[in-house]
């Protein structure tokens, strides 16, 4: 499922086809078991700076190698590929699930379902490792949440860049902001057939 | 203020029957949990609280996070004491009861109240606060009550498994003569580290502190910022009139002995009282304190009529002689005042007081130095009820000047 660069990539210009990072919502990224609160957003940057990571990274808690990370999109998305760099020394994940358009997983929930794609990752120290998604799965995405149960043996996960290839819509799934519910029925809402003259269900004149 | 969902975990079991904290261990924690509830729900609305036991035949839920407040305190009624408190599985059903808040912007937070012994292994309590960590729940831990070998060290123990960035606390609360309620305001757990406290923690700190000692006019300015500064305000102008009456009653002293016109108050009504006045010291040669009791009284009169909306010249007089000595009769008569202005009442109570001439003159009496039978001060008195007819008014100075004259 893994897909190599057959070019070196100064001539080609990756970096544009990794832009999805421009479309996610950072201030309502989130991430459990993340051993200081916020780090989570400094692994989203453009494809220039994947190795770049000057101190800030995800790290989970101590002795527990799981994270849930949950990526809010500003508009919907359609997913081609998902790059991961991990960190040294068997600190990177070794496997992927992914939820779509759910809100609120946590462990136990990601735990129990059934995970929209999974991935069996590699150490991938380069960040040339690009995984590729079911597409069909992946054609509008809202937010996605993605899930790392277990790493290459080391006491925590480090993740120090995630990409999105793709693109995006220009569309907002659907969101029913606000209902309105008729305590009692409005009479001149619901016309029949009947009020509008003819028909047999006259009651009275 | 933090968007928060709160479930508050309740020992009801034997163990908090005790009379350690009065009345009883159950009530202190009664009200202890009515006051967090309402700090809660008042430091943003949005926040929602629920409550469950952890005693009794087992866990229960007594009512799902929710913003209403009147449940919450309903659910507290009628609890039964008994049983053995449950603190693993109470902790557990509280993220349970999180997990599935309506609000998933919510912030997860479990209050715990444990009074009685803990029988579970630190090694189990441990793991708890590693999950509760890792699902990003912050947990406060009341620890008051039976204090058995262990206990402590189990709840610290807990508490550092769970701490994420400090937003978990512990506190210990050793029986005494302070009341769980006030103990727990200045801690952490009301005032939602280290925001600064809401206003309602706040004030209630400060009503815990005793009367009104934490803010200047016994009203937190961040709850009503207009009233505290309308008092604060009103108590300025009352001081600067009341060091002007004082400069005018020794000014008028002074200038009755050398027989000279005064040129006093702040309308065209008043003027003429005011020279009924000052022609009237003018012409008393007799007993000075009366008269510069009369002018003082004078000058409140006036001070008071030209001021609409303080509806009774009682307090007037009686600060501007009261006042010097005593600041916080000061301070009551200014809150009373102020009180006085919310009313939509307006001149005419104040014309119907001074007719009522018994009132008045109880009142007159009251005052040292100044008798009643004197006729300056009748006079005084049959002008003030004609002040309630306007009309008459020009007429009965006239008729009072020459009687005076």
């Amino acid at each position: 499922m893994a897909c190599l660069h057959d070019h070196s990539c100064e001539e080609h210009d990756c970096s544009s086809d990794w832009s999805l990072y421009k479309h996610i919502d950072l201030t309502k990224v989130s991430a459990l078991n993340e051993a200081t609160t916020g780090s989570v957003k400094s692994v989203f940057k453009a494809w220039e700076q994947r190795l770049n990571s000057s101190g800030d990274f995800l790290e989970s808690n101590e002795g527990d190698p799981e994270l849930l990370v949950f990526i809010p999109f500003t508009s919907d998305v359609k997913i081609k590929g998902i790059s991961i760099v991990g960190g040294a020394d068997g600190t990177s994940p070794s496997k992927m699930r992914a939820f779509i358009n759910r809100d609120g997983i946590d462990f136990s929930d990601a735990q129990s379902m059934q995970a929209v794609q999974e991935w069996e990752l590699v150490e991938n120290i380069q960040g040339v490792l690009e995984y590729q998604t079911r597409y069909s799965k992946f054609q509008s995405v809202a937010n996605i949440t993605l899930h790392f149960p277990e790493n290459f043996g080391g006491d925590t996960t480090q993740i120090h860049y995630i990409g999105f290839k793709g693109e995006a819509t220009q569309l907002k799934r659907d969101v029913v902001a606000t209902i309105v519910y008729e305590l009692t029925p409005n009479p001149s809402d619901h016309k029949t057939k009947a009020e509008g003259g003819g028909g047999l269900s006259h009651v009275g004149k | 203020m933090v968007l928060e969902a709160t479930m508050i975990c309740i020992d009801n079991s034997e163990w908090m029957r005790n009379g350690d904290y009065s009345p009883s261990r159950f009530q202190a924690l009664a009200d202890a949990v009515n006051l967090i509830c309402g700090a809660k729900t008042q430091s943003n609305p949005e926040n929602t609280v629920g409550v469950l036991t952890m005693a009794g035949k087992g866990v229960r839920v007594l009512v799902t996070p929710t913003s209403d407040l009147g449940k919450i305190l309903a659910c507290m009624h009628g609890l039964e004491v008994g049983g053995e408190m449950n603190l693993a599985a109470g902790i557990q059903v509280a993220q349970l009861a999180l997990k599935h808040r309506q609000n998933k912007k919510q912030q997860q937070r479990i209050i715990v109240f444990a009074g009685s012994p803990v029988k579970h292994e630190k090694k189990l309590l441990e793991m708890i606060g590693r999950k509760l960590k890792k699902n990003s729940v912050a947990l406060d831990i009341v620890n008051f009550g039976e204090d058995d070998e262990g206990k402590t060290e189990k709840l610290e123990a807990l508490l550092a498994a769970v701490n994420n960035n400090e937003t978990s606390h512990i506190v210990n609360v050793p029986p005494g003569p302070n009341a769980l309620s006030d103990v727990l305001i200045s801690t952490p757990i009301f005032t939602g580290d280290g925001e600064g406290g809401s206003g309602f923690a706040a004030a209630a700190a400060a009503a815990a502190a005793g009367g009104v000692s934490g803010f200047d006019f016994g009203v937190d300015p961040n709850l009503d910022p207009e009233l505290a500064l309308a008092l604060r305000v009103s108590m300025e102008e009352e001081r600067a009139r009341q060091e002007a009456a004082a400069k005018k009653a020794a000014e008028e002293a002074s200038k009755q002995e050398k027989g000279g016109e005064q040129s006093s108050s702040q309308d065209a009504t008043m003027t003429e009282r005011a020279g009924v006045a000052t022609s009237d010291a003018d012409n008393k040669t007799t007993d000075l304190t009366q008269d510069d009791e009369n002018a003082l009284l004078q000058q409140a009169l006036a001070m008071s009529m030209d001021d609409p909306a303080t509806n009774n010249d009682v307090r007037d007089t009686d600060m501007s002689e009261a006042a010097a000595e005593d600041p916080e009769l000061a301070l009551a008569l200014q809150l009373s005042v102020q009180d006085g202005t919310k009313d939509s009442a307006g001149q005419s109570d104040m014309s119907k007081l001074l007719a009522d001439q018994s009132f008045v003159s109880s009142i007159l009496a009251s005052l040292p130095g100044v008798d009643p039978n004197d006729p300056s001060v009748k006079d005084l008195l049959a002008s003030m009820q004609s002040q309630s007819e306007p009309q008459k008014k020009n007429d009965d100075k006239g008729p009072n000047e020459d009687e005076k004259q």
